[in-house]
């Protein structure tokens, strides 16, 4: 009691200051404590960066730094489809129509000529407003019948990009300029070019880690869980159900779309290949395979569906098959995770 | 008359979206469970049929023959995929992910044994074109293709409405559709009937799967679309009716036809999803479909 008067006396910077001290030593990021994951996985970024600078031969070929970013990105989108798929329990396969739709903002915005810092907000809140409509869905349907409008949304936004001129038609939309820090260019700022896109997406992934264990501790946090345990149930305790499964939708597109942002300059290019279902496929399954709910399922749920490709695409290359092994294998590893361990490899039990 | 010739013309691909939707709405109805294979069963027909006809088999027994191997392979899908779940009491919880894991699969697999390319049927029938009526000088036609497809969907599936409504394995689909558990304390045997059910879509799906290859080109990925019209197909018609299912095939083969006449062709495909969402949104249960209940 008298603790709570206590901090209510203080300011708000300080009592801010102090509730993000305590939950940084929670367990937000692997497990350990928060800060200590944090700075751990910090130091091993920034090893695996910059040590090339420091060897004369080049240690870390470029090939496997582009796959960490696409990994980073893909945890981004995997982090934001757990606002859907972990916290309301509904499942979503048009999570690649925000990243589309951020992408797209973006490579408009920055070929006009703005700023590129300056459009990932536009882009995130576009993305947001664009999902208000699977939102109103979700009001309505769930389940199989959710699952299938958001397939199709994606799919719908995918044949007018592909139908549009003006943004590219199917070509999509080349020769988006880099970024600049302090008048330095993101991809010329290590060896490879792809440091400035790892620390970059790497910051991203930690803040929204965290924002993820502060919103599960909070009273939103309580009620997506009264929600994904019995819907019912938490309308008649008066949780306004409706009112949290748009904010969790929302914010889930939100951060799509700041993931979309990040691809848009780090290709630098834009195709209505962003939209594919197999790319909303992938992210679930990385919020399958890494586990509902799970900071760390998702983070190394990305990193492995990003790797795993590469090693059996070098496989097909090595044994000169003439088809690619993975897609088979992905489709099988979807089948054995839900028959003997459906909550993941880092997920929580029910 | 341009108005008509495309409704006509949208009829034959709409008997075959009637026959996938069925295929999804009996499974939907009676298992539960959002078969996304359903459109992989379709491929997998659309290739039998093309191996039967390059082999010299004539059209009838290459059909019969392709759906039995389309019964046959939903009935595997089912034993490998669903039958575990459905032990462990996770069907509904995993049953979709295990479809979508299973689709991609076969679809990857079929890519890697009959390679990507497009292939088409060698000549099956012959083509030409009937004149249904003739206002004007302008006539209104319907190809010879068209109208074969056309009728054996009809005949397909009134053989269809004739197993369920006729013989007792089909009253006891149409009861499980309502309330499987009372229908396994009245004596059947729900296993058998899930099975007697994905047989049925199974074939339809193949049977849908072999008229495509008469008019187009097949590929190893060609499910993937033609699985979610269907879908769409049956949300449409109402999930769990049969009627509503073939109603709202014919409606979007027509509506697909029109919208790439009249508007633009690369909106053609997207038509579909348009109206799935749509009819979601405003009437969930579809023209015919009846209403789940949420039970507390």
């Amino acid at each position: 009691m008298s603790g709570d008067t206590e901090t209510r006396s203080k300011s708000l910077p300080v009592r801010a200051f102090t509730a993000i001290r305590s939950s940084m030593r929670s367990e937000w990021l692997f497990g350990l404590s928060g800060r200590t994951s944090f700075f751990l996985a910090s130091a091993f970024i920034a090893v695996y960066c910059w040590i090339d600078v420091l060897l004369p031969t080049r240690l870390i070929p470029t090939y496997h730094k582009h796959i960490l970013v696409n990994a980073l990105i893909y945890a981004i989108l995997a982090l934001a489809l757990n606002f859907v798929s972990g916290y309301i329990g509904q499942t979503s396969l048009g999570h690649a129509a925000f990243f589309g739709i951020g992408a797209y903002v973006t490579a408009l915005m920055v070929l006009a000529g703005i700023n590129f810092w300056l459009t990932i907000p536009v882009a995130a809140v576009t993305a947001a407003v664009m999902s208000i409509p699977m939102a109103a869905a979700a009001q309505r349907v769930r389940g199989s019948f959710l699952v299938v409008i958001t397939y199709g949304f994606g799919e719908v936004l995918r044949y007018v990009c592909i139908n549009i001129e003006a943004i590219g038609a199917s070509s999509g939309l080349p020769g988006i300029r880099q970024p600049t820090i302090f008048g330095v260019k993101l991809n010329k700022m290590g060896p490879s070019g792809k440091e400035g896109y790892i620390v970059l997406t790497f910051l991203i992934v930690c803040l929204i880690a965290f924002f993820m264990t502060r919103v599960e501790k909070s009273r939103t946090g309580y009620a997506f869980h009264a929600i994904r345990e019995d819907e019912i149930a938490a309308l008649a305790m008066g949780i306004p159900v409706s009112r949290y499964k748009m904010l969790a939708i929302m914010i889930s597109a939100f951060l799509s779309g700041v993931a979309g942002s990040i691809q848009a300059a780090f290709a630098s290019f834009v195709s209505p290949e962003l939209y594919a279902s197999t790319q909303s496929i992938l992210i679930l399954t990385i919020v399958i395979v890494g586990g509902k709910r799970s900071i760390k399922g998702a983070i190394l749920g990305a990193v492995i569906m990003s790797v795993l490709p590469e090693v059996f695409h070098s496989f097909q290359q090595v044994f000169k098959l003439p088809f690619d092994p993975w897609m088979i294998l992905y489709g099988l590893i979807l089948v054995v995770m839900m028959r003997f361990l459906p909550q993941g490899f880092w997920g929580r039990g029910e | 008359m341009i108005f008509l010739q495309q409704v006509v013309n949208g009829l034959a691909q709409g008997g075959i979206y009637s026959l996938i939707a069925i295929g999804w709405t009996t499974v939907f109805g009676i298992v539960g469970v959002m078969n996304w294979t359903h459109g992989e069963i379709y491929m997998i027909g659309g290739f039998a049929g093309y191996f039967l006809c390059r082999a010299g088999v004539p059209l009838v027994p290459a059909l019969i023959l392709s759906m039995l191997l389309g019964a046959g392979s939903a009935m595997l899908v089912d034993e490998l995929g669903y039958k575990p779940l459905r032990k462990k009491n996770k069907l509904a919880a995993g049953g979709f992910i295990t479809a979508l894991g299973l689709s991609t699969f076969l679809r990857y697999s079929a890519n890697a044994a009959f390679s990507p390319d497009p292939r088409a049927y060698p000549t099956m029938l012959e083509y030409r074109m009937i004149n249904i009526l003739t206002v004007g000088g302008e006539s209104l036609t319907i190809s010879s293709l068209h109208l074969t497809i056309l009728a054996g969907a009809a005949i397909v599936m009134v053989a269809l409405e004739l197993f369920i409504r006729r013989t007792l394995t089909g009253k006891a689909m149409l009861a499980a559709s309502q309330d499987m558990q009372t229908l396994a304390l009245m004596g059947a045997d729900p296993e058998k009937l899930i099975k007697v059910t994905f047989a049925i879509s199974g074939a339809l799906g193949a049977c849908a799967g072999v008229f495509v290859g008469l008019i187009y080109a097949i590929n190893p990925s060609m499910g993937a679309l033609a699985g979610l019209k269907g879908w769409s197909v049956a949300i449409l018609g109402g999930i769990g009716s049969i009627t509503g299912s073939m109603i709202g095939g014919l409606l979007l083969g027509i509506g697909e036809n029109l919208t790439a006449g009249f508007i633009s062709t690369g909106y053609k495909d997207a038509i579909s999803f348009v109206i799935m969402m749509l009819v979601l949104l405003i009437k969930p249960t579809g023209f015919l479909g009846f209403k789940f209940e949420e039970k507390v």
